[in-house]
C-alpha cells in the first residue's frame, strides 16, 4: 500500500467516523480481562506455543506473550485466545523489527 | 465467534507433529477449515480438534508441511452413530425390552368380579371373555370400561347395577343383582299324590282337603291331598302339605370276610426331575429304585411369570413302600361294619328329611368268602308329591 493511499484512507476513516480496522485494515484485538484475547483481521499464524503467539497482520507482526496460552478457536481471519496474557506488543514492519 | 461446532457434526482431536505446524495450521485455515482447541504440547507437537469435512484438507497439506498426524479421539453424532451400528445386538435387546415392558403392562392380567353369587360371577366373566377381556389379553384393543359396563348391563339381565374401572392391569368389576319382585305366580291347581308305598305316620296339609287319614296304608300314586276344596264343585287350589310315612326297603348287601388293605410303612424315597413340555429328566434320587408293590405319588411344581405358565416344571416323585396286611374281624364285627354299609347307602338315595327308624337282618349267611346280608329297613319319610291337574279343557 503506498503512502498517499494510507493516508487517504486515514483521513476518510476520520472524516465519516469509520472504525478503523475496517478502513486501515488493521487487526481489532479484543481481550477479556487478562483471560481471553480475540483478534480479528490477522493474516497468518507465524509461532505457536504456550508462552509466546505470533501473528502477522498487514501492518506487520503481533506477539502477544502468556502462560498457558491456547488456541480456542481458529479461523481464516480470526483467533480466539486463552490463557494467562501478560503483554501484547506490536512489531512495525516498516521498522523492520521483529524476531 | 461467528461459527460454532455443532454437536451433530462430527469431530476428531488429532496430534500434530512436525516442523512447521504454524503454517501448516495456517494453510488449513485459510481454505476454509475451523481449527479449536489448539494446545501446543511441546515445540514441535500441537494438539487440535477438526471437523471431519476439513479432513480431507488436512490430508493434503500434512505432506507438504512435512506434518504427522496421529488421532487421539473422535466425538460428536457421526461418530456416535457409526459405533452404534457395530453394536446391533445391543440396540435390538434394547427395543425388544422396551417392547416387552410396553407389551406386559399393557396386558390385562386379572378381573376382579365383587359383590355378585358365583353363577353370576361366571356369566359375567364368560360374557367379558366373549368381548376380548379376559387374562393375558392385550389391554389396547379393548373396550373403553363405559362401554364394557353398558355391554354387561344389556347382555346380562340379572345385573341391576355394574360398575366396572379398570385400574393399571387389572378390572375390577362391582355388581349388583337384580332382585326380581316378580308377583307370585297364579296357584296352580294341583293334588298330593304318594310317591312310595308306606303307611302314614304324620300328615299336614296346609292347603288342599285330606283325602286318607295316619295309620292308613297308601299305594304309590294314591291321592293323599286334593286341591278341590268342595267336592265337585272343580274348582281347585294348590294343594299343598307334608305327608310323612313310614316305608320299608329291603337292601341286600356282600361283604367280604377278609379286609385286605396295603399301609404304607413310612419309607419313603423321592426322585426329582427336570420337567420341560412332555419329556421329564431326572435329577436327583433316581438312583433308589424299589421293585416292590410301592405306591407312587407324583408331584409337579410349575412355575410362573407375570400369570404365564413356564414350560419347565420340576417333578417330585415320591414313592412309598407298602406294607400288605390282611385282616380278619370277628363275625359280629363283619356284621355290623355291613350294616352300617347298607345304612349309608340307603341314606344316599332317600330324600335328606328321611329317617332310619328301624333295621333287621332278615338273612345272614356266608358264600365264598364273603358275609351276604338281607336287611330291611324301616324309614320315614315325606313322600307326598305335587301333581298338578289339568283343568277346565
Amino acid at each position: 500500500m503506498s503512502k498517499w493511499q494510507n493516508q487517504l484512507r486515514n483521513w476518510v476513516s476520520q472524516y465519516f467516523d469509520l472504525p478503523a480496522d475496517v478502513m486501515l485494515d488493521l487487526p481489532r484485538i479484543t481481550t477479556i480481562g487478562s483471560i481471553h484475547a480475540y483478534i480479528e483481521n490477522c493474516t497468518g499464524l507465524l509461532h505457536f506455543s504456550d508462552h509466546e503467539i505470533r501473528i502477522s497482520h498487514r501492518r506487520g507482526e503481533l506477539s502477544i506473550k502468556g502462560k498457558d496460552l491456547r488456541i480456542k478457536m481458529m479461523l481464516k481471519e480470526e483467533l480466539l485466545l486463552e490463557g494467562k496474557l501478560l503483554s501484547i506488543d506490536f512489531i512495525d514492519e516498516s521498522k523492520g523489527g521483529g524476531d | 465467534m461467528s461459527k460454532n461446532l455443532p454437536v451433530f457434526q462430527g469431530r476428531i482431536t488429532i496430534k500434530v507433529k512436525g516442523g512447521s505446524i504454524e503454517s501448516f495450521m495456517q494453510a488449513c485455515v485459510s481454505e476454509g477449515c475451523v481449527l479449536s482447541q489448539i494446545k501446543h504440547l511441546d515445540d514441535s507437537t500441537v494438539l487440535m480438534t477438526i471437523r471431519v469435512q476439513d479432513w480431507p484438507t488436512f490430508k493434503k497439506y500434512r505432506k507438504r508441511h512435512r506434518c504427522r498426524i496421529q488421532f487421539v479421539s473422535t466425538e460428536g453424532l457421526p461418530f456416535f452413530y457409526n459405533a452404534q451400528k457395530k453394536k446391533k445386538a445391543l440396540w435390538l435387546a434394547i427395543v425388544c425390552s422396551c417392547l416387552a415392558v410396553f407389551l406386559l403392562a399393557n396386558t390385562l392380567w386379572s378381573i376382579k368380579v365383587e359383590g355378585l353369587e358365583p353363577e353370576l360371577e361366571a356369566a359375567v366373566k364368560s360374557q367379558l371373555d366373549s368381548y376380548g377381556i379376559k387374562p393375558g389379553s392385550l389391554s389396547i384393543s379393548m373396550k373403553q370400561p363405559r362401554e364394557v359396563q353398558r355391554l354387561l348391563l344389556e347382555d346380562i339381565p340379572d345385573l341391576l347395577w355394574v360398575g366396572v374401572k379398570k385400574q393399571g392391569t387389572s378390572y375390577q368389576l362391582y355388581g349388583v343383582k337384580q332382585t326380581n319382585y316378580d308377583e307370585p305366580e297364579a296357584p296352580r291347581p294341583s293334588n298330593i299324590v304318594a310317591s312310595k308305598k308306606g303307611m302314614i305316620t304324620k300328615m299336614f296339609i296346609s292347603k288342599g282337603r285330606p283325602l286318607v287319614e295316619v295309620n292308613d296304608v297308601v299305594k304309590k300314586g294314591k291321592m293323599l291331598a286334593t286341591g278341590e276344596l268342595k267336592e265337585d264343585s272343580g274348582k281347585y287350589v294348590e294343594a299343598v302339605g307334608e305327608v310323612l310315612a313310614e316305608t320299608w326297603y329291603r337292601v341286600e348287601i356282600d361283604q367280604p370276610e377278609q379286609i385286605e388293605q396295603t399301609l404304607t410303612d413310612g419309607n419313603s424315597s423321592t426322585v426329582y426331575s427336570i420337567a420341560i413340555g412332555k419329556v421329564s429328566i431326572p435329577v436327583w434320587g433316581f438312583w433308589r429304585k424299589n421293585d416292590e408293590e410301592d405306591r407312587e405319588e407324583r408331584y409337579e411344581q410349575t412355575f410362573e411369570l407375570f400369570g404365564w405358565e413356564l414350560p419347565v416344571r420340576i417333578g417330585h416323585n415320591t414313592t412309598y413302600e407298602n406294607e400288605f396286611s390282611a385282616q380278619q374281624p370277628s363275625k359280629e364285627q363283619s356284621v355290623k361294619e355291613a350294616l352300617k354299609n347298607g345304612r349309608n347307602s340307603l341314606l344316599v338315595n332317600l330324600n335328606e328329611d328321611a329317617e332310619i327308624l328301624d333295621e333287621k337282618i332278615l338273612h345272614q349267611g356266608v358264600d365264598r368268602g364273603k358275609v351276604k346280608l338281607i336287611l330291611l329297613f324301616k324309614v320315614e319319610e315325606n313322600i307326598a308329591e305335587t301333581k298338578y291337574v289339568s283343568q277346565g279343557d
